[in-house]
C-alpha cells in the first residue's frame, strides 16, 4: 500500500514537468472542446490529434491523448444539459434530467453537480487503477501464448457486447476487421500479404486512415444529410455553486455512480455509455419517489455522470495491464502506443514505471484541470455551440485531410481515408457499428501471432486453448458472454437499454 | 420475393458486402501458401477469417431473403460526393501544388457538400485554414511539405 503511495508521488514528480502539465492541459482542452461540440467524438479526434504527437516524447503524447478522452466525459454533460444535445453518447442519459434541470432555471446547479461527480468519479478511477494495475499486470506476465489468445477473444466478444444492435452482424464486423488487419507483411515469413501489389500497404493498413475514414469523415457526411437545426440556447446561468442541500441530495447518486461506473469501466464489454445507462437505471429504481425523473431529478444527472467518468478512467486497467483493448477508444490508445514504438501490456509497469506512473499521475492533474475549465469558463464552451456547422464541417475536413497525409507524408493514405469513409457511410446505412470493426483490426495480428505461437508449441494440438486454466477461463468467460447476448431475456433489456 | 418492389433490407445488403470482400480475399489469398496446423504459412490465417466471414455474409444474405428486416437508410449523394471529391483533391495536389493550394481547392469542394454555405463565410474560413496550417504543420510541426508550388 505504502509502496503504491511512493510510485504515486514519483509519478506525480514525472506528470507536474511545465512540459507535461502544459500537453495535459491541452488534452484537456481538446476533449471539452469536442465533448461540447456535437457531431466529433473523442475517437475521431484522437485519430486526428495521433500524428502530431509524433514528434512528441511518448509519455506527453499519451497523457494528452487519455486527456480528451476523460476530458470529452465533462464536455458532453455541458451541451447534454443547456441545449438537450448529448455531446457525446455517453451523455445522452445525462439530457433527460440535466436539459428539465435548465429549463427550470437549474442549469447552474446541474452543471456544478455534474462536474463535482465527475471529478470525485474520476478520482476514484484513477486510484483504482493505481491500485489494481501492478498485480494484475503481475499476474497477466504468467500468461502464455494460449491464454493471451483466449484474452484477446474476451476482448474481441467485449466488442460484441457494446455493438448497439444485433450480434451476429457485430461478429460479422469483428470478422472484417481481422481480415483487414492481416493486409501487409506476414511476420514469420516476411511475404506481402493481400497488398495486391501495392509497396504502400506492406506495413498494413494505415491505422489512422482507417479510424479516420470510419469513425471521422463518415460521420461529417452523416451531419451534412438534411437541414441543420439552429441551436437555440434559452438557460441562463446564474450561479454554479450548488446549494448545500443540492449537494446532500446529490451525494448518494455520486457514490453509486462512481462504484458502477468503475466496475463496468474493467469489465470487458462494460464502456462509459453503458455505465451512464446503468446508473440511470439504479438510480431511479432506487428512488423513493421514481416519477421525479424526467423531470429534473438532480440524481439523475449525478449518478450518470459519475459513472461515465469512473468508467472512462478504468477502462485504462486491461489495456495497461495486459495489453488488450476493451472499447473503441482503447483501441486506438494501443495504435498510440505502438507508433510511440511501446508494446502495451504486463511491461509497461515494470519495464516503463514513468509512463505507468507519469499517465496516473497527469489524470489526478487533469481531472482536476477540467472542474476549472468546465465551471468558471461554461461561458466560452456555450459560445462555441453558436459557430455554425457548415462553417466547422469545412475545418474538420481540413484538418482530417492534413492529419492523414502527416502520418507518413503520402497522397496514398489520403486515398485510403476516401475508401475508409466510403465504406463507413455504407456501414452506417446498413445499421452496422464500425467500432467492432476497429477493434478486429488493432487486436488481428496479436490473435494471428499468439494463434500460431500456442499451436506450434502444442504441437498443432487445438486442446491447448481448454487445457491451461488461465485460458479455459477466459474462453468460458467469453462464450458466456456471447451466450448471455444472444438470450432472449438479456437481449429484451439490452434492446431497452438502447432505446432508452 | 416479398412484392415486385422488393429492395432488399440491411441484412442482404451487409451479406452481400461480406462476401464480396470474403471473395477478394480469397482470391488474393490463393496465391498464399497456406501450410498445415504445424507450419502454418502466411495464407493459413487469413484463409480462416475469410471463410468464416464468407459463412456468415452467405448467412445474412439468406436471412436477408427470406425474413423481411429494416430497409437500408438513405444515401445523400451530395455531401458524399463533395466530401470525398475533395479529399482526393487535396490527396491530388498537396504534394503537386503545395499545402496551400491543396487546402484552398478542398475547402472549395467542399462548400458544395452543404445548402447552407456561403461563397463569403467559406472563402474566409479556407483562407484562415491555409494561413493557420501553414503556421501550425509546417512552421511549427515541420511537416516535411512545400506551401507553394
Amino acid at each position: 500500500m505504502m509502496d503504491v503511495f511512493s510510485l504515486l508521488g514519483h509519478g506525480f514528480a514525472v506528470a507536474a514537468t511545465p512540459m507535461n502539465l502544459f500537453f495535459c492541459l491541452v488534452g484537456a482542452v481538446c476533449g471539452t472542446l469536442i465533448g461540447v461540440l456535437p457531431g466529433l467524438g473523442p475517437v475521431a479526434t484522437i485519430s486526428l490529434l495521433l500524428p502530431a504527437t509524433y514528434a512528441l516524447d511518448p509519455l506527453a503524447a499519451i497523457i494528452m491523448l487519455s486527456g480528451i478522452y476523460y476530458g470529452a466525459q465533462y464536455g458532453g454533460s455541458t451541451t447534454a444539459i443547456l441545449v438537450n444535445i448529448p455531446g457525446e453518447s455517453t451523455s445522452v442519459v445525462t439530457a433527460i434530467d440535466g436539459y428539465k434541470m435548465a429549463q427550470q432555471g437549474r442549469a447552474g446547479e446541474a452543471l456544478a453537480i455534474a462536474a463535482i461527480g465527475s471529478f470525485i468519479a474520476g478520482c476514484f478511477g484513477t486510484l483504482v487503477i493505481a491500485l489494481l494495475g501492478p498485480p494484475l499486470a503481475l499476474m497477466t506476465q504468467k500468461f502464455a501464448s494460449p491464454d493471451y489468445f483466449s484474452l484477446m477473444v474476451l476482448g474481441l466478444v467485449s466488442a460484441v457486447v457494446l455493438a448497439n444492435g444485433s450480434a451476429f452482424r457485430a461478429v460479422s464486423m469483428i470478422f472484417l476487421g481481422l481480415l483487414l488487419g492481416m493486409v501487409g507483411m506476414d511476420m514469420n515469413t516476411g511475404e506481402a500479404r493481400m497488398t495486391f501489389g501495392l509497396i504502400e500497404l506492406s506495413d498494413g493498413i494505415n491505422f489512422v486512415a482507417l479510424v479516420m475514414g470510419l469513425f471521422g469523415v463518415a460521420e461529417v457526411i452523416s451531419n451534412l444529410e438534411g437541414v441543420s437545426t439552429r441551436i437555440v440556447n434559452h438557460s441562463k446561468i446564474d450561479s454554479i455553486w450548488p446549494s448545500f442541500k443540492v449537494l446532500k441530495g446529490a451525494w448518494g447518486a455520486v457514490t453509486r455512480g462512481t462504484l458502477i461506473g468503475t466496475i463496468f469501466g474493467i469489465l470487458p464489454g462494460g464502456g462509459a455509455t453503458i455505465a451512464s445507462f446503468s446508473a440511470y437505471a439504479l438510480e431511479k429504481r432506487i428512488a423513493k419517489d421514481p416519477s421525479r425523473f424526467g423531470n429534473g431529478a438532480i440524481e439523475g444527472v449525478a449518478g450518470p455522470e459519475s459513472a461515465n467518468n469512473a468508467a472512462a478512467q478504468t477502462s485504462f486497467v486491461p489495456l495497461l495491464t495486459m495489453g488488450i483493448p476493451t472499447s473503441a477508444t482503447m483501441a486506438l490508445m494501443v495504435g498510440a502506443l505502438t507508433l510511440h514504438g511501446i508494446a502495451p501490456g504486463p511491461m509497461i509497469i515494470s519495464r516503463q514505471p514513468d509512463l505507468f506512473w507519469g499517465l496516473i499521475a497527469s489524470m489526478f492533474l487533469g481531472n482536476a484541470m477540467l472542474v476549472i475549465i468546465n465551471l468558471p469558463m461554461i461561458g466560452i464552451w456555450v459560445r462555441l455551440l453558436n459557430v455554425p456547422y457548415r462553417i466547422l464541417y469545412l475545418v474538420i475536413a481540413v484538418i482530417c485531410a492534413i492529419g492523414v497525409y502527416s502520418v507518413n507524408n503520402s497522397s496514398f493514405d489520403v486515398y485510403m481515408t476516401v475508401g475508409f469513409t466510403l465504406l463507413g457511410y455504407v456501414l452506417r446505412k446498413l445499421d452496422a457499428e464500425p467500432a467492432p470493426l476497429l477493434m478486429g483490426f488493432v487486436l488481428g495480428p496479436m490473435v494471428e501471432e499468439n494463434f500460431r505461437r500456442s499451436l506450434i508449441t502444442s504441437h498443432g494440438d487445438p486442446m491447448a486453448f481448454l487445457q491451461r486454466p488461465i485460458s479455459l477461463a477466459l474462453l468460458l468467460i467469453s462464450a458466456a458472454l456471447l451466450i448471455s447476448i444472444v438470450m432472449p431475456s438479456v437481449r429484451k433489456r439490452r434492446v431497452e437499454v438502447f432505446a432508452e | 420475393m416479398k412484392s415486385l418492389a422488393w429492395r432488399g433490407n440491411i441484412d442482404f445488403y451487409s451479406g452481400l458486402l461480406l462476401v464480396a470482400v470474403a471473395g477478394v480475399a480469397l482470391l488474393y489469398i490463393r496465391t498464399l501458401a497456406i501450410g498445415t496446423v504445424l507450419e502454418m504459412g502466411p495464407g493459413y490465417f487469413p484463409l480462416g477469417l475469410a471463410l468464416v466471414l464468407l459463412g456468415m455474409g452467405l448467412c445474412l444474405l439468406v436471412k436477408g431473403l427470406l425474413v423481411s428486416g429494416p430497409p437500408v437508410g438513405m444515401f445523400y449523394l451530395r455531401p458524399l460526393f463533395f466530401i470525398l471529391l475533395s479529399f482526393a483533391a487535396f490527396g491530388v495536389l498537396v504534394e503537386r501544388a503545395g499545402l496551400i493550394l491543396a487546402i484552398l481547392v478542398q475547402v472549395a469542394i467542399a462548400h458544395f457538400a452543404s445548402r447552407e454555405t456561403t461563397w463569403r463565410e467559406s472563402s474566409i474560413t479556407g483562407v484562415a485554414l491555409a494561413a493557420t496550417s501553414a503556421v501550425v504543420f509546417v512552421w511549427l510541426l515541420k511537416i516535411p511539405v512545400e506551401l507553394l508550388p
